[in-house]
Order: structure tokens, then sequence, then C-alpha cells
């Protein structure tokens, strides 16, 4: 893990309300592809992109960001 | 209602999130085909002004200059044009239709730009001056040669902050799953 990297879990957000990569970034005014890079851990959002998303999903931010890898779903 | 400013910012938006030929800047490699050819492009008004200075004062090689504008031209328009829309404008677009990830995509391609132009500007000096220092006053650039000069310097620096942002740019991430 290097020391910048930052964990997400939009996919998985996104995948479970059933919203495309080019909703949610038209409702939180970015370019999709951002949406798309921020997914494969290759962009880590500002502190204000990573409110506003977790405001989006109305969830903590934490529940969306993380310094360390989240969980595999079932691996307790 | 919109001035003709506006929409023309909204034309230039619409089309730099177009997918026009994707093929063409679908990959990596195919990328920085596109961002040499730019560079080709350019170079070829340097080496125009070149042969205007090598072949000294008076009307020169006229059809050599033509021909290598011309050819510069036809490769640099279409390059630049298709590194646009695969930077999505990137470097084009005003700061207010960029979202974060893309101001500092452009911040670093301008950082590395101003780096590569301090080179180039080296360079100039050095050959302006390796060739100048030995002709004492006798030494002068010919008008036409100095132009061109000018013209390659701009054109440089112009083009360059597109050429590095397309150089770099990775491959986006596949458009929706959704």
């Amino acid at each position: 893990m290097s020391a910048e990297d930052v964990y997400n879990r939009i996919s998985v957000l996104r995948a479970e309300r059933g919203i495309s990569r080019k909703e949610l970034a038209a409702a939180l005014g970015v370019h999709y592809q951002t949406i798309g890079y921020l997914e494969r851990g290759e962009y880590s959002p500002s502190l204000f992109l990573a409110l506003r998303i977790a405001e989006h999903f109305e969830v903590p931010l934490e529940v969306v960001f993380s310094l360390r890898p989240f969980p595999r779903l079932g691996s307790g | 209602m919109n001035g003709w400013k506006e929409n023309w910012r909204q034309a230039r938006v619409e089309v730099l999130q177009s997918d026009y030929l994707p093929g063409w800047y679908a990959t990596r490699g195919r990328r920085r085909l596109l961002a040499a050819a730019a560079a080709f492009g350019v170079s070829l008004f340097w080496v125009d002004a070149a042969v205007a200075w090598i072949s000294g004062p008076g009307d020169g090689p006229v059809l050599v200059n033509i021909v290598l504008l011309t050819i510069s031209l036809i490769v640099y328009l279409p390059a630049v044009s298709l590194l646009n829309i695969a930077t999505r404008g990137v470097v084009e677009l005003s700061e207010r239709d960029l979202d974060e990830r893309q101001i500092g995509e452009r911040l670093r391609a301008t950082a590395l730009t101003h780096r590569i132009m301090t080179g180039v500007l080296i360079v100039l000096l050095v050959v302006v001056l390796a060739v100048g220092i030995p002709q004492k006053r006798e030494f002068f650039v010919p008008g036409g040669a100095f132009v061109l000069l000018v013209i390659a310097l701009f054109m440089t620096h112009f083009v360059m902050p597109l050429i590095v942002s397309g150089w770099r740019l990775p491959d986006p991430p596949p458009d929706d799953d959704a």
C-alpha cells in the first residue's frame, strides 16, 4: 500500500443504488471519466468532492472512503 | 439570452465531449502516436526556420518553405484536433468547464511544459550564441528566418501542453457499466 492510497466503495454504492457513472457524475458536477478514475483508485478526490460523494449516497464519509482496503463481502 | 461567447463556449464543450473517431485515440499507444505526430508537425516549423536561416537573405527556397509548411499543417491539424478530443479539452477549455481532476491534470501538464520550454529556450540560446559569437559583428539572422523562428517558438509554446497531456493520459475507464 502506498502512503497516499485512498480506497473507496463508490462502485459498490453505485451498483447498489442502480445509478450509472454518467448519472453520478452529473449529480456531482464532475466529468463521468473522473468517477471511473475514482472507482479504479487512480485518482483521490479532494475533501470537498469526497464529502459531496458521501452526502450524495447519504452515508458517513468513512463508509465510502478508507485509508485501508475494505474487507470483501462475506469475509467476516 | 446567451451571447455569442457563451454559445461558442458551449459548442466547444460539446465538441470536446463527443466521441468523434474514438478508434484513433482509444489506447495509450495511439494517443502517444498522435502526440508524436503533433510534435513532428511543430518540428517542421523549426526545420523551415532553419532552412530559411541557412539559405540566407533574399527569396530563398520558397518552394521548400511552402512544402514544409503544408506537410506540417496536414499532420498537425488532425493530430491536434484528435488530441483535444482524447483529452476532453483538459488544455483547451476554461477552468469552469473542468472538474478538479481535470484541473489537476492541466496543472501537471503545464508544469511539465514549462520545464520542456525552458530546455527549448536554452537550446535556442546556445545555438544562436554558437553561431553568433565566432562571427562577432558580422552576425545577423535573416528577417524571414527570424519571423519563422518566432512562429516555430510560438507554435511549440502553444501546443506543448496538449502534447504533454495527450502523452501522459492513462486509458480512460469503460464508458459505463451500470
